[in-house]
């Protein structure tokens, strides 16, 4: 009788445990479509290492779509205004602001995916109890990694609107690598879209971006990159620019669902001495290898063995290049 | 041969057992060819080309006098070991990196890497948060390294 007992409340406290992995998932998945859905003006604060900036954001949705605008309160005023999946940043660089446009990339609080399907075979979900951030009551929900390839992440979530509050980092033994959080948040009325505009500098010209980052194409692929560690896909590849090189360069992007990792790959020209070896800024990693006489650099805000793993992880179709 | 002209370089082979080798390097051939280029390469990955004429034949000079050095006058053998045999022993360890590296550009005509951590890659850091699917840190935190960019 006493066995049954136990068995009982183990089969009990398990299924309360499973109850709570479930109701953390939901508390993301509501967070993941408030970001989108509702109509909110804040301002947060992204800190990382010892730099600390804050931002204004604001972002609607009326039926007609989603609109949102991001100014930069510290340092370079940049903005940003998207407008369903499209973005456009407006960046001061000197005496010239440089337009940008951007498809496809989000925001804080709209970091979770859509989908999470994606990020549950990598993560798990557990709830940590209720703390307040920028004014609001949250719940706390703890996304660990399931293997070495990823950082956790703490997230806090709105008690009444489920909106995304505050998002951390964490890395080995538990050390906060970066801080996105809401220092202020109010709910927006009205259809107003007057706040839907940049800041124009007149003293500034406007310029569109030069050597925006352009498609491949398949002639153009001479590599190929097999066994992604688990949990990451391929979501862009293109040619681009990057400082200080003549020409451009391929970088693949790989994602999680919310780590990212970039691959850059290029030919070294001749009096170039290559890179290789690893190092790190902040939560970000490199590492670089030369591989059949291509540059292979991996970069991401993920752990020393991930971007390893992607650097080691391109081969050459082409060995007559 | 070869071999044993390295190993002798080395200090591996003792110089009272080396009778053959210096008669094999003084008869020219296979192995005073090895011995010059061997020097040649350790000239070279040094930097000092300009020495290497010079030094090649001042080395062989000193090999012509082996013989006597060979002879049981141990006094006159400590005197001279330090000079010659230093620069050989500095030379041979000189020599296996020196052969490595050549062969390696020799094959892909690729500089000599240089460790990544030497210099930070701000521009690769930059090109990823931009193309990131999640990019607030774009927006916030690269704009600080893209200062003074056009």
């Amino acid at each position: 009788m006493k066995r049954i007992a136990l068995a009982l409340s183990f089969l009990l406290w398990s299924a309360a445990a499973l109850a709570g992995q479930d109701d953390a998932w939901l508390m993301l998945e509501k967070a993941s479509q408030a970001a989108h859905a509702l109509s909110y003006k804040g301002i947060f604060v992204y800190q990382t290492g010892a730099s600390s900036k804050s931002v204004q954001v604001t972002h609607m949705n009326y039926g007609q779509g989603e609109y949102s605008r991001m100014v930069v309160l510290d340092g370079s005023p940049r903005e940003a205004l998207s407008q369903g999946n499209d973005m456009v940043i407006f960046n001061p660089r000197n005496e010239k602001v440089v337009i940008e446009k951007k498809r496809g990339q989000s925001m804080f609080p709209a970091l979770l995916p859509d989908n999470m399907e994606l990020i549950k075979t990598v993560y798990q979900a557990q709830l940590g109890g209720e703390e307040r951030v920028g004014g609001r009551d949250g719940y706390v929900v703890n996304l660990s990694p399931k293997d070495q390839y990823r950082y956790g992440y703490k997230l806090w979530t709105d008690k009444e609107y489920g909106l995304l509050l505050k998002s951390m980092m964490i890395g080995d033994k538990n050390v906060a690598l970066d801080q996105i959080a809401f220092s202020q948040i109010l709910l927006m009325d009205g259809q107003s879209m007057d706040w839907f505009r940049p800041t124009l500098d007149k003293t500034k010209a406007y310029v569109m971006e030069k050597d925006a980052p352009s498609k491949l194409d398949a002639s153009e692929i001479d590599w190929d990159v097999t066994k992604l560690p688990n949990g990451y896909r391929k979501v862009d590849q293109v040619k681009r620019m990057v400082a200080n090189k003549q020409t451009p360069v391929t970088q693949l992007i790989f994602s999680d669902g919310l780590s990212s990792v970039s691959v850059f790959i290029e030919d070294i020209p001749k009096g170039v001495r290559p890179k290789v070896g690893h190092t790190m800024m902040g939560a970000t990693h490199f590492y670089a290898i030369v591989n059949d006489a291509h540059q292979v650099i991996a970069v991401g805000e993920v752990p020393e063995v991930t971007v390893t793993y992607f650097a080691n992880a391109v081969s050459f179709k082409n060995k007559s290049k | 041969m070869k071999e044993q002209i390295s190993a002798l370089m080395d200090d591996d082979l003792p110089l009272e057992n080396a009778e053959h080798v210096f008669k094999s390097i003084k008869s020219g051939g296979e192995s005073a060819a090895s011995w010059s280029t061997y020097h040649l390469i350790g000239d070279a990955m040094r930097g000092n080309r300009t020495l290497s004429h010079d030094f090649t034949s001042k080395v062989m000079q000193e090999i012509s006098k082996q013989p006597t050095v060979l002879a049981p006058k141990v006094s006159k053998l400590n005197v001279k070991r330090p000079a010659v045999w230093s620069v050989a022993a500095s030379v041979a360890a000189f020599m296996v990196v020196g052969f490595m590296t050549l062969q390696h550009q020799a094959q892909n005509t690729v500089m000599a890497p240089v460790e990544m951590a030497k210099n930070t890659p701000d521009e690769y850091l930059l090109a990823h948060q931009s193309m990131s699917p999640i990019n607030t840190a774009y927006l916030i935190e690269t704009a600080s390294l893209d200062q003074g960019r056009e």
